[in-house]
Formats: C-alpha cells, sequence, structure tokens
C-alpha cells in the first residue's frame, strides 16, 4: 500500500517556536487518519446513520446537532443537518460503511485524501483557535465530542473538540499548507511545539 | 448582523451568503408562460420592512435557511431550514400578474 | 525634580525613570506616566500647532477626548501620526515629534494664516475654489494652481510610507455580559454579573483600569478610591469566569450584539514580546453589555480659550490625582458648576496657588462658597473670563460681570495674572456606543447635556454615563446594571462599598459661549471658532447635519468630543431655538480612531490563502512558473533556461501533439452527485441526459442557468446506479455546487440527491498525444487500456506503482487523451510514476499555456467565452440542448434576445500581419487605425499555434457565424495593436475529431 504524502511536508518544521514565557501553550500535529468518511441520512434517517456508526465504528453519538464523540483512534461528529464525518487511524472505513448504509438510509462519501486533519492541544488552543474562527470555543457551549463547521475567510474547516484542550481541524487539503503556516505564525505568541 | 442557524447556532452574516428573495416559487417546469418565467427569474420584492429572503450557511454547514429579516433593523424575527418552509411562500404578487 | 511635579501623591511608580524625547530633545518621566502628564511634568506647555491657523496650542484633556496635543510617534522608518499625548504611555525610547509645524513648534511659518483668519473663516474653500472661473483668484483651476501649497500647510500628522513592520490581529470573544468602562460603576457592574455566574468581559481604554477612582480622591469603603479599584480589580482578575482588558476601546456597537474593540497590546513597550501583536482587533459577540462609559467634560467657548495652558478642569484633577503634576503655579479656574471646586482643593493641596475662581453663577452654593474660601485667591462668582493673555502660554486672564441668564457683560474686564486657566463647561455622558444601539438621544435641562436613549439592542447603562454624577450612585446603578445584564435577580445591594465624598451639584448654569471680542474656539482640533458657526448660519445653513459639513464641525479625528454640544448651543442660540430642537447629529463608529492594520489583522500584505495542488512541490523542484487562478496556484509553463513564455508553450504543445505530455488538472471542481435520485438530478440540471449513461462512463454535459445562458460545463462520470462524480471549470467550482445546493435545498427538497465537494480528494493527471496510450500500458495494473477496454469516454479502475487509480479517457487538447484520478495523497507519486513511464516516449509536463493553446486550436469553451452573457448557441452549443426534458434554463433560453442572428458568437480568427493577437482586443470593420470605431466584438483568447503556425485566436463576434471567411481588423489601442484578420471556424483544428478517437 502506497502511503499518503501529507500536504504540510516543506512546512512541517518539528521543534518548539515562538514565546515561552508562560510555557508551552500549544501543540501542533497532522494526525494523518487513515479513513475519513462523510455519511449523510436522507431526510429522517439520522437515526439509522447513528447507529451504523455504532455498529461500524463504535461510537455512541449524542443525538443534536453537532454531537458526536471521540476515543484515542476513531472520532465521529455532526457537522451538518443530517451529516458526520467518521475518522479512523486505520484505513478500510468507507468500504465497511458502503456495506452497512444502504441506499434508502444515506450516502457514504471517502474524504480520506481530500481532507487533513490538524490537531492543536493545550492551554491555549481556545485562545490561539479564537484567531481564526468566530465561533465560540468554551467548554460549556462547545462540549468535547462535538463538532462544529465554520470558515477561516476562504478556508472551510469542520473541528471537533476530542479532549478538553484539544481540537482536531479538518481542513481542505488544498488548503492545508495555508492553514498550517497560519495556525504556526498566530502561535508564537503563546509558544508553540510541532510534534 | 447574526443569524442564528438552526443547526449551528448564532453565526455572524460573513458565514452567510444572500441567495435571494424567498416569495418566489419556480413555476411548473414544462410552462412555457413566459410572464410567470419572466417573473420567477426577475421580479424581487424590495420591502421596507419585514422581508422573507433565502440565506446559505456557506461557511457553516452550507443549509439553506429561510429567514424573516426587516430591512430597516436588520432583526431577524424567524429561521427555518428552507427545505422545510416552503409552505411559507407566498407568490401572491404572481398570482396577479403585476410586475414588482 | 521637575518643575510642574508635586512632591508627592499620584499612582506612577517615583521610582522608576523613563527616558523618552519629543522634537529630538530628551526629557525624563515615571512609570505610569502619558507623554502629556512626563510633558507638563516637565513644564512643556506647547504641544502642536493647530490645524488651520497654526496657533499653538498646549494640551486640554487628560484622556481619548484631546483635541489639541496630538503627536507622531516615530518607530525606525515608521511614523505613526495624530496620537493624543494623553493616551500615549512613555517607555524607554519612545520618539516622539510634534506635528502640522515647520521648521519648528515654536517658530512656525504656517502661523502667518493668523493673518489672513477673516478669509480663512468657515466656507473659505468652497467659496475660493469652485466653480466657474471668474477673475483671476477664483474657481477650480485656481485651486488646482494653489492645492500643492494648502496641502502643505493645513492637516495634522503625516502618514509615512514605509512598510509597518507590526503584527496585527484579530480575535473573537463570545460572553455574557461586556462591561464598558471600569471606573466604579463599571467594576461594580462586572463584579455583580460575574457573581452570578455570567462570563464577563471588562474593557477600559486606560491602561489603569479604575476610571474616576484613579483621580477623584474620595474614599470608597474606606480605602483610597484607586487602591479601592485595584483591590476589586485583583479581585476580578482572579476570576475564571471574568476577562479584563485593558488599553483597549470599544468603538463600534453592531448588530446581533455585536462589539468592535481595539487593544493596544503592545503600544506601551519599546518592543512587543516574540509572537505578540501590536493591536488586536476584538470582535465581542455577547448577551448583552453594560455601558459604564462615564461622561466627558465641556469647555467653554471665550476669546483665546486655546492658548496653551487652558486646561479643563476634570483633566487637571486628574493630573494631580493620578500623575502628581501640577498643570501650573497659578491657577485660575473658570467654571459654570460645581465640579471644579473639587479640582481647586485637590491643587491647593498639592502645592499649587488658587488666584482665581470665576463662576459664571451668582447664587453659588454654600458648598462652592466654602471651598473657594478655603483655596484662597479671588472669588469672582457672576463673571467671566472674557480674554486669556500671553503668546504661547497663559500669563493672565481678563474678566468681567456676566448676567448667566442672558449672557450678557457689563463693567470694565480687568486682568489678573495667571500661568494656567482652568475651565468646566459642565459634562456630558459618553454616549457614542449608545447612541450607535439606540435611538435619539434625550436632552436634560438640568445637565444640559443629552442622556442616553432608548436602547434598541441589549445594553444597559451605569453612572455618568446616565447622568449620574455621584460615586455613590455610579456604585449602585453599576450593581444594579451588572445584574441585570447577567439576567441575575438576586442582588445583594446593602453589601455595596461605602462611598466617602464630598457631595455636588451637576447641574451647570446654562452657559456655553462668553461674547467678548477674539477669536473663540469651538472646534480646537479643526480651527472652528464660534463666528465660524454663526456664519454658517448666516449663509442658510441652519440643519446641524449641514452646519457640521459646511465649518467641518466635531469631523476631525477627536470626533468633536469636547466640541459636539457648545457647536449645538452656539448654532441653537443663532436659531432662537431650544437645543433639545435643533437635535445632535448621530455618533457613529467609530468612537475613536482605529488603527488600519488592527482592521486587516493577520490578513496582510499577500491576503488570500494559497490553493495548492498535491503536486504542487513537483512543479516547483521541475521549474514551473505559476499562475495564481482564483485561489489556485498552477503550473503556467515549465521553462527551460533562456526559454521566453512562447517558445516553452509552443515547445510543451509540439511535444504533446508529436508523441505525449503530463498537466496538472486537480484543480477541476469535482463534485461527488450520490443517491437515488442523482440521475433524475443531473438531467434537471444539465441541458442534456444523465440518466441514461451507462455506469462506467463519462459524458460531456451544459449547465444553463434560469435566466438561458450558459452556467459552466465540464464532464460528468457515472461511477455507480446511484453515483455520480461531476467536474466544473476550476473557476466556477464554488458557484455551481452553490447553485446545485440551492435547487436541492429550495426547489426540490423532495429528491434524495446528496452532493459533497470531493475536488480535494482527488489528484488529477490528464495525459495526452498520440503516445498516452502506450505510457498508461507501461505502467497501469489491474486493467487493460486498450481502445475496447478504455473507448472514449470510458472508465477503468486499476493501480499505478500500488496506488488505486481511476482514468476516464477524455480530451481537451484534441489528442487521443486520458485523465488519470489518484487519491490526492498518492498525487506525486502517481505522477511520477507516469513521467517515469513516460521517459522512453519524451514525456513532458505541461502547463496552462499549452493547455490554453491546444484548446484555442480546437475551439474549446472556457470561462472566457463562458462569461454570463453567452447562450448555448452563441457557442455552437444548441447541439447539447436536450428536447426530450425541461432542464435548467430551458424555459428562457428560447427568448427573443436570445436566439437573435446578430448575438456575439463564437468564432476563430487568424492574424494576418503575423504578429500576436492579445485577448480584449476589439474585432473592427473599417480601416481607421487613428480613430477604431464600430466594435463587432472582441477577443477571448489568443495564441501561437504551433499546429498551424500562425498567431490565432477565439472571439466573440456580432452575427459571427455569418461572418466566417471574411476579414476584419484587431484593434487594441491600449498595446498600440491594429492590424488585419481574418474570421474563421473556431475548430482550428482537427475538426473531425479523428485524433482523439483514434
Amino acid at each position: 500500500m502506497v502511503e499518503q504524502e501529507s500536504p504540510l511536508k516543506p512546512v512541517w518544521k518539528p521543534g518548539t517556536r515562538g514565546n515561552f514565557s508562560d510555557g508551552v501553550g500549544v501543540y501542533l500535529s497532522e494526525t494523518a487518519p487513515g479513513s475519513i468518511v462523510q455519511l449523510a441520512a436522507w431526510h429522517g434517517e439520522e437515526k439509522a446513520i447513528i447507529a451504523a456508526i455504532k455498529k461500524v465504528a463504535g461510537l455512541t453519538l449524542p443525538d443534536g446537532a453537532g454531537g458526536g464523540a471521540a476515543t484515542g483512534t476513531k472520532a465521529a461528529f455532526g457537522f451538518a443537518p443530517g451529516k458526520f464525518l467518521v475518522v479512523d487511524e486505520q484505513e478500510g472505513l468507507v468500504a465497511a460503511f458502503a456495506k452497512s448504509v444502504k441506499t434508502e438510509t444515506g450516502t457514504v462519501t471517502d474524504l480520506s485524501h481530500g481532507r487533513t486533519a490538524i490537531r492543536i492541544t493545550g492551554p491555549k488552543a481556545e485562545w490561539v483557535l479564537a484567531k481564526f474562527f468566530a465561533i465560540d470555543f468554551s467548554l460549556t457551549a462547545f462540549p468535547v465530542g462535538a463538532g462544529r463547521s465554520t470558515v477561516h475567510h476562504d478556508i472551510f474547516a469542520q473541528i471537533q473538540r476530542s479532549a478538553p484542550t484539544q481540537f482536531d481541524v479538518y481542513v481542505f487539503r488544498s488548503f492545508a499548507r495555508s492553514f498550517w503556516t497560519a495556525l504556526c505564525h498566530a502561535s508564537e505568541e503563546v509558544g508553540y511545539e510541532v510534534k | 448582523m447574526l443569524i442564528t442557524c438552526p443547526y449551528c447556532g448564532p453565526r455572524d452574516v460573513s458565514e452567510y451568503t444572500y441567495q435571494g428573495d424567498g416569495n418566489r416559487t419556480r413555476p411548473d417546469p414544462a410552462s412555457t408562460d413566459q410572464e410567470v418565467w419572466n417573473a420567477y427569474v426577475y421580479d424581487r420584492l424590495n420591502p421596507a420592512g419585514e422581508h422573507h429572503e433565502i440565506w446559505q450557511h456557506s461557511g457553516g454547514c452550507r443549509a439553506h435557511l429561510a429567514v424573516t429579516r426587516n430591512t430597516l433593523t436588520h432583526v431577524v424575527s424567524s429561521v427555518s431550514f428552507a427545505r422545510d418552509a416552503g409552505h411559507k411562500k407566498s407568490d401572491s404578487r404572481r398570482k396577479t400578474g403585476a410586475k414588482a | 525634580m521637575s518643575p510642574r511635579r508635586a512632591i508627592s501623591g499620584g499612582r506612577i511608580d517615583r521610582l522608576r525613570t523613563i527616558r523618552f524625547t519629543f522634537d529630538g530633545r530628551p526629557f525624563t518621566g515615571h512609570a505610569g506616566d502619558t507623554l502629556a502628564s512626563a510633558l507638563l511634568a516637565n513644564g512643556v506647555t506647547l504641544f502642536a500647532r493647530s490645524f488651520k491657523y497654526h496657533r499653538p496650542r498646549g494640551v486640554l484633556t487628560a484622556g481619548i477626548d484631546e483635541p489639541n496635543a496630538l503627536v507622531t510617534v516615530l518607530s525606525g522608518a515608521v511614523r505613526e501620526p495624530n496620537i493624543p499625548a494623553t493616551m500615549l504611555e512613555i517607555y524607554d525610547g519612545l520618539n516622539v515629534a510634534s506635528q502640522n509645524r515647520f521648521p519648528s513648534l515654536a517658530y512656525d511659518v504656517g502661523a502667518l494664516n493668523q493673518l489672513g483668519s477673516k478669509v480663512l473663516g468657515a466656507g473659505f474653500y468652497y467659496k475660493t475654489f469652485m466653480g466657474p472661473v471668474i477673475g483671476p483668484l477664483k474657481g477650480t483651476r485656481f485651486w488646482m494652481f494653489c492645492e500643492w501649497f494648502i496641502r502643505r500647510a493645513a492637516g495634522l500628522g503625516s502618514a509615512g510610507l514605509e512598510k509597518d513592520p507590526s503584527r496585527y490581529e484579530r480575535m473573537n470573544a463570545f460572553c455574557d455580559v461586556l462591561v464598558v468602562g471600569s471606573g466604579p460603576a463599571g467594576l461594580i457592574a462586572a463584579k455583580a454579573a460575574s457573581d452570578s455566574g455570567a462570563r464577563v468581559m471588562l474593557a477600559e481604554l486606560d491602561a489603569t483600569p479604575g476610571g474616576s477612582a484613579n483621580w477623584s480622591g474620595e474614599t470608597i469603603d474606606g480605602l483610597p478610591a484607586a487602591e479601592w479599584a485595584a483591590e476589586t480589580l485583583r479581585d476580578l482578575k482572579a476570576r475564571e469566569n471574568v476577562r479584563v482588558l485593558p488599553r483597549t476601546t470599544v468603538w463600534g456597537y453592531y448588530d446581533g450584539n455585536t462589539l468592535s474593540a481595539v487593544e493596544r497590546v503592545a503600544d506601551h513597550r519599546n518592543t512587543p514580546a516574540k509572537g505578540e501583536p501590536r493591536h488586536r482587533h476584538w470582535t465581542i459577540r455577547t448577551q448583552s453589555v453594560v455601558l459604564a462609559t462615564g461622561a466627558f467634560e465641556r469647555p467653554l467657548v471665550f476669546p483665546g480659550n486655546d492658548r496653551p495652558g487652558v486646561m479643563l478642569a476634570g483633566a487637571a484633577l486628574r493630573y494631580v490625582n493620578q500623575y502628581g503634576v501640577l498643570p501650573g503655579q497659578k491657577i485660575a479656574i473658570f467654571t459654570n458648576n460645581d465640579s471644579a471646586y473639587h479640582t481647586a482643593e485637590a491643587l491647593k493641596k498639592a502645592g499649587a496657588e488658587i488666584v482665581a475662581m470665576v463662576d459664571v453663577r451668582d447664587d453659588t452654593s454654600v458648598a462652592g462658597r466654602e471651598i473657594a474660601r478655603e483655596v484662597g485667591g479671588e472669588y469672582l462668582a457672576g463673571h467671566a473670563v472674557v480674554a486669556t493673555e500671553g503668546g504661547a502660554q497663559v500669563s493672565g486672564i481678563k474678566v468681567q460681570r456676566i448676567n448667566a441668564a442672558t449672557g450678557a457683560l457689563s463693567g470694565d474686564p480687568r486682568s489678573i495674572h495667571a500661568d494656567c486657566l482652568l475651565v468646566s463647561g459642565g459634562w456630558s455622558p459618553t454616549i457614542h456606543l449608545a447612541s450607535q444601539a439606540g435611538l435619539k438621544p434625550e436632552w436634560d435641562n438640568d445637565l444640559q447635556a443629552f442622556l442616553p436613549p432608548k436602547p434598541t439592542q441589549n445594553w444597559v447603562g451605569a453612572g455618568a454615563f446616565n447622568g449620574s454624577f455621584s460615586t455613590e450612585k455610579a456604585i449602585s446603578e453599576g450593581h444594579a446594571a451588572g445584574l441585570t445584564a447577567a439576567g441575575a435577580t438576586d442582588g445583594k445591594a446593602d453589601e455595596l462599598p461605602s462611598v466617602d465624598a464630598d457631595a455636588f451639584d451637576p447641574n451647570p448654569a446654562p452657559v456655553f459661549e462668553i461674547k467678548a471680542k477674539g477669536k473663540a474656539f469651538v472646534d480646537l482640533q479643526h480651527d472652528v471658532t464660534a463666528d465660524d458657526v454663526r456664519l454658517a448660519h448666516r449663509e442658510g445653513f441652519v440643519s446641524v447635519e449641514h452646519l457640521k459639513r459646511y465649518t467641518t464641525l466635531g469631523m476631525a479625528t477627536d470626533q468633536g468630543k469636547t466640541s459636539n454640544i457648545p457647536g449645538l448651543a452656539i448654532m441653537a442660540e443663532t436659531l432662537g431655538k431650544p437645543i433639545p430642537d435643533v437635535g445632535t447629529t448621530r455618533f457613529r463608529a467609530p468612537f475613536a480612531p482605529v488603527s488600519v492594520g488592527s482592521l486587516a489583522g493577520e490578513r496582510y500584505g499577500d491576503i488570500r490563502p494559497e490553493r495548492l495542488t498535491p503536486m504542487y512541490d513537483w512543479h516547483v523542484e521541475n521549474g514551473a512558473e505559476f499562475y495564481a487562478a482564483g485561489l489556485w496556484h498552477r503550473p503556467m509553463i515549465y521553462g527551460l533556461s533562456g526559454e521566453s513564455v512562447e517558445q516553452a508553450y509552443v515547445r510543451e504543445t509540439k511535444a504533446v501533439r508529436g508523441g505525449v505530455g503530463l498537466v496538472d488538472v486537480s484543480t477541476l471542481g469535482k463534485i461527488a452527485v450520490q443517491g437515488p435520485d442523482a440521475g433524475a438530478f443531473l438531467d434537471r440540471v444539465y441541458t442534456n441526459m444523465f440518466s441514461t449513461l451507462a455506469i462506467g462512463k463519462a459524458r460531456y454535459g451544459l449547465m444553463l442557468r434560469e435566466d438561458g445562458f450558459v452556467l459552466d460545463d465540464g464532464t460528468t462520470w457515472r461511477l455507480g446506479e446511484h453515483d455520480f462524480l461531476m467536474t466544473t471549470t476550476t473557476a466556477n467550482a464554488g458557484k455551481v455546487m452553490q447553485h446545485l445546493e440551492y435547487l436541492l435545498d429550495v426547489v426540490w427538497p423532495e429528491l434524495k440527491v446528496q452532493l459533497t465537494s470531493v475536488t480535494d480528494q482527488w489528484a488529477g493527471a490528464a495525459i495526452s498525444g498520440p503516445k498516452s496510450r502506450d505510457v498508461l500500458a507501461a505502467c497501469v495494473t489491474g486493467t487493460k487500456v486498450d481502445n475496447d477496454a478504455l473507448p472514449f469516454m470510458g472508465i477503468v479502475y486499476g493501480e499505478i506503482d500500488g496506488a488505486p487509480v481511476m482514468i476516464c479517457r477524455l480530451s481537451f487538447s484534441g489528442e487521443l487523451a486520458y485523465e488519470v484520478y489518484s487519491g490526492a495523497g498518492h498525487g506525486t507519486h502517481v505522477w511520477q510514476a507516469l513521467i517515469k513511464a513516460g521517459e522512453p516516449f519524451a514525456i513532458v509536463p505541461y502547463g496552462l499555456e499549452a493547455l490554453g493553446t491546444m484548446r484555442i486550436e480546437k475551439g474549446h469553451v472556457t470561462g472566457a467565452e463562458i462569461d454570463g452573457r453567452t447562450t448555448a448557441r452563441d457557442l455552437h452549443l444548441d447541439w447539447m440542448l436536450s428536447k426530450k426534458k425541461p432542464f435548467i434554463g430551458s424555459a428562457m433560453m428560447d427568448r427573443e434576445g436570445l436566439v437573435a442572428e446578430d448575438r456575439l458568437q463564437l468564432v476563430g480568427i487568424v492574424s494576418l500581419d503575423n504578429r500576436p493577437l492579445n485577448g480584449g482586443a476589439h474585432i473592427v470593420e473599417e480601416l481607421d487605425e487613428a480613430n477604431p470605431h464600430g466594435s463587432l466584438g472582441h477577443l477571448t483568447a489568443a495564441c501561437y499555434s504551433p499546429s498551424l503556425g500562425k498567431y490565432i485566436g477565439l472571439a466573440l463576434v456580432k452575427g459571427g457565424k455569418a461572418r466566417q471567411g471574411t476579414r476584419a481588423f484587431i484593434s487594441d489601442p491600449l498595446r498600440k495593436r491594429f492590424g488585419p484578420v481574418e474570421i474563421v471556424s473556431h475548430h482550428f483544428f482537427d475538426p473531425e475529431g479523428s485524433r482523439m478517437h483514434g
């Protein structure tokens, strides 16, 4: 199997940069999952998709807009009415969903190459992301597991809070390098480490 | 200006795209009545006050929303998914044959 | 010790000395000083020259309302003009220059303007420089002659030309309660809101939160007010649910309780910390707002009121109590209200001599008279200052009796020696933000001021903002406002801090102007006098809006913070109307000047993100030159050394037509169209049929808009029964997606179709040329690629060097060609494998220029021809218009104007003088190079065609179909190009398509 190439390659510079007067504010990384799958339910079939996610990925999604769940290796969240992003460290998720999601339930779309997953972790993660996105990142407004769709200028982003101080930002692959560069720049203020 | 997306919650207007007058119903595709098509394609209501509009949450969930907005105050009094809002459309203007 | 620094007192750190320069002269101050307080402490009183008359000016205020003391901050080659000295915190190395003077502040040539000041009154420019030329010294032509001199002489500071290297940033914030202003009202409001569990932000425009507590000299909860404020602030800062933003000016109040603020993060430091922005723009979205923005003191208007040494009494209180600075040694005070008496007390206490208390009121209060007696000096009730004496510094004042009710002066004026005159004309609540989010302000006759309007958004006011000028009221109102804003009902009002302060009557006598002989300034920053206001009235400007525009009163950088009400009062008197009937202009954003950098934020330089294809790095490494196509960066040519662009694309084109080439087509818009109704949906949106397309086949499709014009074209591939992959042109990808989403959401919600942008999922490499099949055969495994397995418009799946690929045989170049799609993360891997497999066949990578050349030769249309004004017929695509079904645009496409014979139609153009053509050039019939006229249409694209050996182009020409075979001329005056051309068919090359079907 051919490895996926990272779109960040030339701008990927492990190490620490910025102002560390208060320690490392954020850790930045690319999670490079093996599978990113979009599931879309027809109107009224949302529960069936949530059930399929439970069956295939073992993740229990809460009801309601933006509901999601994340484990160390898998994650899923709603990002639009009837639409979910399901992510797995391993490849092969598309095939598994293709089997369990019937035509009358909804659609399965492979985005494993089309989206780049950038993880931002640390005490200043909310602060840095608030520089880009006009959404409320506080824990009460954006609980762990939940997903959000938003945009930074031309860069669409789907964001999941995968832990209290950790966010996974899914951007279009073609924009990933620009976004990463901007993210590093914005993180200098709080000190960041790329790993 | 904020619009409260039924899915995403209140978001800044910069995340939305205006998609025009929401008081329009597309004519029967088989219709050849040019008056009716002209009205659909070109006539737009432009009230000073409450207006039914379509906005797309293009920088969010991408759903189209049926928005009632006061064009004088920017107060948004109702928002729903456009796909659920079909019954709200009023096309009385075209029934009378008047041009906007 | 500095000459004007009090021996003790103030909130400055006297142990820390700060060194800075003003106009090249070194000065020292202390940590906590502003430039204004530090210079005043050094005995400097001359800060600037005025806007129009170049009059010497000092410092009038101690805050953001300062009209006079504007300076330019120099930092390396960068200069930032018009910064109020009263807002500029000093730091070691600060370098400041004064403005609008030549050659120096003390000896200014421009001050000669004062001699002509009779001529330079309001409307001077309009009267002198506009209209027809009558006589030698009038009219627009005269203006053009004078402009250079005038622009040099008038104005404030000048901006630099150097690029600003500072970092700016924008930040989004959300909270339940935003408190604007951190005086006692704001502090208590923030505390109350926080106590009831709300998420609170507290914004303060000054460096040290606390507002009036920092200089009132009062006692709160047994502590000096400033210490109480510091204590309260420490408490607030320690709370999880409170964010305090000092040095942050909330300047705009927008719909949906969205407020804009600018935080001056690093202006008080010599160098920002690493990664720290200089300014941070905050967009704050909040549930509710507490406006505790305090009040501005108004000056009185009297002759000589602009002389350095004249200062607002409230500002003097602040200089002495917050900065330990005396604005003078022999101080006179001129007031129409009680507030200035506290200043007198504080100054006396700090060691200044009060030489006179001048109060326009006869019937002053007992308490006031008591204070006047205590501070000593002359007490002149029922008197007014009618002039100031001195040069560039007050040396004395002239006083005369006044009747406060009528304004009539009587008796002889007499002089009193003083080096400083403190003035108070009453207080105006700072209702600017409320005015942006409310109805009309309401006039209060007792306070002689506008009070906040009724809100149209979710805010509540407290303290001086409400016209409640006592600290006790500020605290109780702040508490109530904090609770209301937080939506709480349970407040412990009995536990509010106690205030020990002198009671005073805030109501002023309704005196705004002392009408004596001499220049009396209303707007100090724009040099507008009381006489200018009256002149405007005489010339017919009766509306306050017109007055403002004619005299420019209130239109300078300070937006008339000290001048609006006096100006309005003078206008009202002239009109013989009460002030509220004249009305006030609406305050608009921004409340105070905002740096453009903070608005741009991180969007600096090239503000657009770059969109890169998966093979971008390979292109860079292999010598590609790039085009920006929208946000995408696409290879234009892969030039060899010494090659021109034309030589490069001609070489690449020949290589493709003669052998094989590879081009990156990853930028094409790709939309997954999935669901049981996908075929039916495509039938409705395309002009041709797609539901009948076989699985594993692609078809060229055309989309119209509802109005019948062409929207876009592209191929759509059927990958499964319910699974299509639509491609769009690069430029229209977003537009087409939005068009389709609209139809599914709004027009046909019953259709079960799902759209997903998969542009970024796939890397696309188009391999073209007679040898392309050989290259594929050499590297593709898992499928055959011969004509039977992969016919024209067929799709197969296989692998290239281990990576899964999907190959569709279609052609844009007109050659035998294939598009090879792989996962984006495999894009470079597959591309390199194709290049390697192509080496024996002399494969070349080619760029957009060669791609464009081949499409012109073939007469294929792109965005240049699909320009929103062309129909399918115009582009010879009417064969794609199905008659079997309605589709988007079918009802409108046959309208009279859309089928007319003389429409602009697609044709080919051949240069007959063997010189290049350019897109945008016009086609004309007559040989008249000097006066080209009668355009028949324009060129949309042009190139040198290696296949024809000629310069050719595509054009949209009026009635073009009928003109084929005729001659015309190309006219391109901008490029000085005129020459003969032949109009031909747009199919230049292989019109039968035998090459791509081979």
